[in-house]
């Protein structure tokens, strides 16, 4: 391959154009970096062009916004710069530019004095297939909802299950109805949201059915699209059998003891047409891992670094394609945060960046080799993000999730099983993603290995 | 009243085999298949193995069959443009017990002429069946199989294909030579004439000199019918499991075999995938359910031969049953006894897919041994070109592609990497897919991991579009499976089959 063209070579390239890739776009370009975002569908926004409902934007523009809305916003912010978008284009790979200069290898190129490598996206589109280059790469490329097949619900494979999200795309995009008499089983967001949705428009909702003791959306959503509409939500129950030929006739819910297994005699069987899933949601990251991104198996997202930076020197990860977010604001910002790190790395070769603030940079961070800090969950923490702490002067934020529902426990950071972090006794909720800050102190006391744990406590 | 020398009542893949055999002949040929599509019935639930044949007990049909079609397989691979890989397959034994059933394997796979058939490439022609007792050699054939696994039995002719694709395969190139595909054309009833029969169908009658049978789970009916002989069939039902690919497709790996059944046999697809197939249980007819304790079953199983293998990675568990005669563990590949102009290809079950060339190329010897005469038409094709797969074509090709057409950059399926413009070639070709799930099988559309959560809208937009109906009337599999009710809110002409590009966002 000759010398990519000019109007291909980038400094940061995103990868996704929803709420977290534009706003990744937007930071990395207000850092003055040449900008392209690369968006599969024909348009920017993202899964937010479906989502039709209120609740968006509360954090970030003060106000109340529906997904479309919100997705404007961003889509007009870009539209005035000249970030190049890319839509209807497929990434089928990222590559690292093969060394020309040297026939050395670069183990770790992001060492100081080392060139910085440049990745080659490819992209396929109604114009053909096209290679940029770039220093950076955002990898912003959302989550997919888990299916029906690898929840193994058991029964026959009749027409009329759908993914949530599935049904909402036919919903509030194509105008096309996907049933009459539905039955939703998870309760998360989506789950929720469409539970209502359907129920507007004009379809049977039976019930919400989870086989968690608890729900998983936001407390305001189990509100205004469960009790505000009379639907009923079952908890520790779940469907154990889908029933039909062609079409979906029924299915079988049963209750679940609390090792989550069926209790028998307890199954219902529940006429329908439709089946809505809402039971989980997993970062995409095929495209990541074929380019040799390292992840976390509990995320399922890429394992980072404190700027966002995976285990590839040169790509960032943020969104839901890093770990599932509750709120698009939370993404956006997360992206902010990525689209920074990606400029920084991109432009501190051959340019003196303007470092705005006191907080150290990707580049910076190397410059001392001091050990990484491994960052590990425990207690009832499931996962936290980043994975790792390449440098101990600066203050991180680290972001995790419970596992279940907790009505008092502690956050606490140990070292060694050492607590050098206490945090004050409050509840924990498995659908709220949760912050908190490691400060310089705590970093420089620290080995290479940190825990970030919720314990339960006594009533105090 | 459509004539035609021969009707074909079924068209799983031995009745597609057995069109694309006969096509080569000149006389006038149909094929009568109550759904919509092409291997419909068991033919698209097995694992795609392609069986060597030492497993059947020597002297039967099956034994023929097996070996004869493993053979085959080579050929008709290279003529209709399937993929299948020769990649060989280790028979896994744990015990001393194991070590007994494997050397019984072996003596039926002499007797079966399993050691005379072709080799996998890069395997040595005169250990390419053979008993093996040093772990060392089971881990430099499969570097994943259980450390537990302690002897072996090596074949190398064994092989895999998408069962599907090959049905698909054989039936194009049937239909390029003439025969009439009947689709959604349900056999009602049959009228014995003095000079053949008259099939009453759901569409119409039909007339035929010859009649051969090879309706699966329909095959009782079709012989009583016919005034066959009476079949008592089973519903020998079977779980599989798909997972996700690997970087590096596994040997197909089979337990040491049960009376009733080869085990639980793991192998890797012809895409990378993990196959894990199957269970055996007899079952109500009909019944396709994937069962809880049968899927945990296959993924202990899987386990139990490759420990390492993340059983997580779930892609898609589904079921079917296998018709099988009740009391016979064989094929009935024959003409009947009591109605001479009948030709049964019943009673298919395992090796079903591994048999079929061999099966069609048996149906030939007995249509003229019954005097029928197969003249070699010249303007026999045997080829059928495949599809292009755009995942797999050179960068160089993709673009050529995509500058002849931009459909061909525009990727529905994210998962499979497939273009809108395969989706369109899977609903065109002949006979072509009618609905989302034979996409899906033409041309992977949906098959990945999110099982269509993404590209399913659009491809029911594109065979609404290409079928000139309304997103309603677009099944997901069979006539009857609708997925869509029509309109949320005004009317049809805004529904997804008529709004090509959508508002623009950007507005």
């Amino acid at each position: 391959m000759g010398e990519p063209r000019s109007d291909t070579r980038f400094d940061v390239v995103v990868i996704g154009g929803g709420p977290a890739g534009m706003g990744a776009a937007l930071t990395a370009h207000a850092h003055g970096c040449r900008v392209a975002i690369v968006e599969r569908d024909a348009h920017l926004g993202g899964i937010l062009r479906q989502c039709i409902h209120p609740g968006f934007g509360l954090a970030l523009f003060k106000e109340e916004l529906t997904g479309p809305e919100y997705a404007q916003r961003l889509i007009n912010r870009v539209k005035v710069t000249d970030i190049v978008v890319l839509c209807g284009s497929m990434v089928t790979s990222i590559d690292r530019e093969a060394c020309a200069s040297s026939t050395e290898q670069h183990d770790s190129s992001h060492e100081k004095g080392e060139p910085r490598p440049t990745h080659l996206v490819r992209l396929i589109s109604e114009h053909g297939a096209v290679t940029l280059s770039t220093k950076s790469v955002v990898l912003a490329m959302g989550c997919r909802e888990r299916t029906r097949s690898e929840i193994k619900i058991p029964g026959s494979r009749p027409a009329g299950v759908f993914t949530a999200g599935l049904a909402q795309r036919y919903l509030n995009v194509e105008n096309q109805l996907p049933g009459h008499r539905a039955v939703i089983l998870g309760s998360g967001d989506i789950g929720l949201i469409m539970a209502r949705r359907c129920r507007l428009e004009g379809m049977e909702v039976e019930g919400v059915y989870e086989i968690m003791p608890y729900a998983n959306g936001l407390n305001r959503n189990i509100r205004n699209c469960l009790d505000d509409f009379g639907i009923p939500l079952h908890l520790s129950t779940t469907v154990t059998k889908i029933i039909g030929t062609r079409r979906l006739e029924a299915v079988e819910v049963t209750r679940v003891d609390e090792h989550l297994q069926p209790i028998p005699g307890t199954e219902r069987r529940i006429s329908c047409d439709t089946l809505l899933l809402s039971v989980g949601l997993v970062p995409e990251n095929e495209l990541s891992t074929a380019a040799g991104v390292e992840l976390d198996p509990r995320t399922r997202g890429a394992k980072v670094d404190q700027h966002l930076m995976t285990t590839v020197p040169g790509i960032f990860s943020c969104g839901n394609v890093l770990h599932v977010h509750d709120l698009a604001d939370n993404a956006e910002s997360e992206a902010e945060r990525a689209g920074t790190q990606a400029a920084y790395w991109a432009r501190s070769e051959s340019h003196s960046i303007d470092n705005p603030s006191t907080e150290t940079t990707a580049q910076e961070g190397d410059r001392d080799a001091v050990d990484d800090i491994v960052l590990e969950p425990e207690g009832l923490a499931g996962y936290v993000v980043p994975n790792r702490i390449t440098c101990r002067d600066e203050r991180v934020k680290v972001f995790f999730r419970v596992k279940r529902p907790v009505e008092n426990a502690v956050l606490r950071v140990r070292m060694g099983g050492v607590v050098i972090f206490e945090g004050k006794p409050r509840a924990y909720k498995p659908s709220i993603m949760e912050g908190a800050t490691l400060t310089p102190a705590m970093l420089m006391k620290a080995g290479t290995t940190l825990t970030v744990g919720i314990d339960e406590v006594e009533e105090s | 009243m459509e004539r035609y020398d021969i009707a074909i009542v079924g068209a799983g893949i031995t009745g597609c085999a057995i069109a694309r055999q006969l096509s080569r002949y000149d006389i006038s040929l149909c094929v009568l298949e109550s759904g919509n599509d092409v291997a419909l019935g068991a033919s698209k639930a097995n694992g795609g193995l392609v069986h060597a044949g030492y497993d059947p007990a020597p002297h039967t049909v099956k034994a023929t069959v097996n070996a004869r079609g493993c053979e085959l397989y080579g050929t008709w691979s290279r003529e209709l443009g399937f993929t299948f890989h020769r990649t060989g397959s280790l028979v896994v034994g744990f015990t001393s017990d194991d070590r007994e059933r494997v050397m019984a394997l072996y003596r039926n796979g002499i007797a079966n002429g399993v050691d005379k058939l072709p080799a996998a490439p890069g395997h040595a022609e005169e250990l390419r069946f053979r008993i093996i007792d040093d772990a060392e050699d089971l881990h430099e054939l499969e570097p994943r199989v259980s450390d537990r696994a302690t002897c072996g039995l090596w074949c190398a002719a064994t092989g895999v294909v998408d069962p599907f694709e090959v049905a698909i395969a054989a039936a194009e190139n049937a239909a390029a030579n003439g025969v009439g595909f009947l689709m959604g054309t349900r056999v009602r009833s049959i009228h014995q004439a003095n000079r053949g029969f008259e099939i009453e169908t759901d569409t119409g009658s039909v007339g035929a000199r010859y009649l051969i049978n090879a309706a699966g789970s329909g095959c009782a009916d079709i012989s009583r019918m016919a005034g066959g002989e009476e079949l008592e069939l089973d519903w020998r039902q079977g779980n599989i499991v798909i997972l996700d690919k690997e970087p590096r497709p596994l040997l197909p790996l089979y337990p040491v075999p049960t009376p009733v059944s080869k085990g639980v046999i793991v192998a890797g697809t012809v895409h990378g995938n993990t196959v894990i197939t199957a269970t055996a249980r007899l079952r109500e007819p009909g019944d396709d359910d994937t069962y809880a304790q049968d899927v945990e079953e296959l993924l202990e199983g899987a386990r139990r031969l490759v420990p390492d293998l993340d059983t997580k990675r779930v892609v898609r568990p589904f079921a079917g049953g296998r018709a099988v005669i009740k009391g016979m563990n064989d094929f009935l590949i024959c003409r009947s006894r009591l109605q001479p102009r009948l030709f049964q290809a019943a009673g298919m079950q395992s090796p079903g897919v591994a048999s079929a060339p061999a099966v069609a190329e048996r149906m030939e010897r007995l249509l003229r041994e019954a005097g029928i005469e197969l003249r070699e038409r010249a303007s026999w094709n045997p080829i059928r070109k495949a599809p292009v797969d755009f995942d797999l074509a050179e960068p160089e090709e993709q673009d050529r592609l995509i500058a002849d057409d931009p459909a061909w950059g525009r990727i529905f399926c994210r998962c499979e990497t497939v273009p809108e413009a395969e989706v369109v070639a899977a609903i065109r070709r002949v006979p072509g897919a009618r609905s989302v799930e034979g996409v899906k099988r033409r041309c992977r559309a949906g098959m990945g991991r999110c099982q269509g959560g993404f590209c399913q809208s659009r491809v029911v937009a594109v065979l609404a579009r290409e079928l000139g109906c309304n997103p309603s009337e677009v099944p997901l599999e069979d006539v009857g499976s609708p997925l869509l009710y029509g309109t949320v809110k005004g009317d049809a002409r805004d529904s997804i089959a008529h709004r090509e590009q959508g508002a623009d966002f950007h507005g």
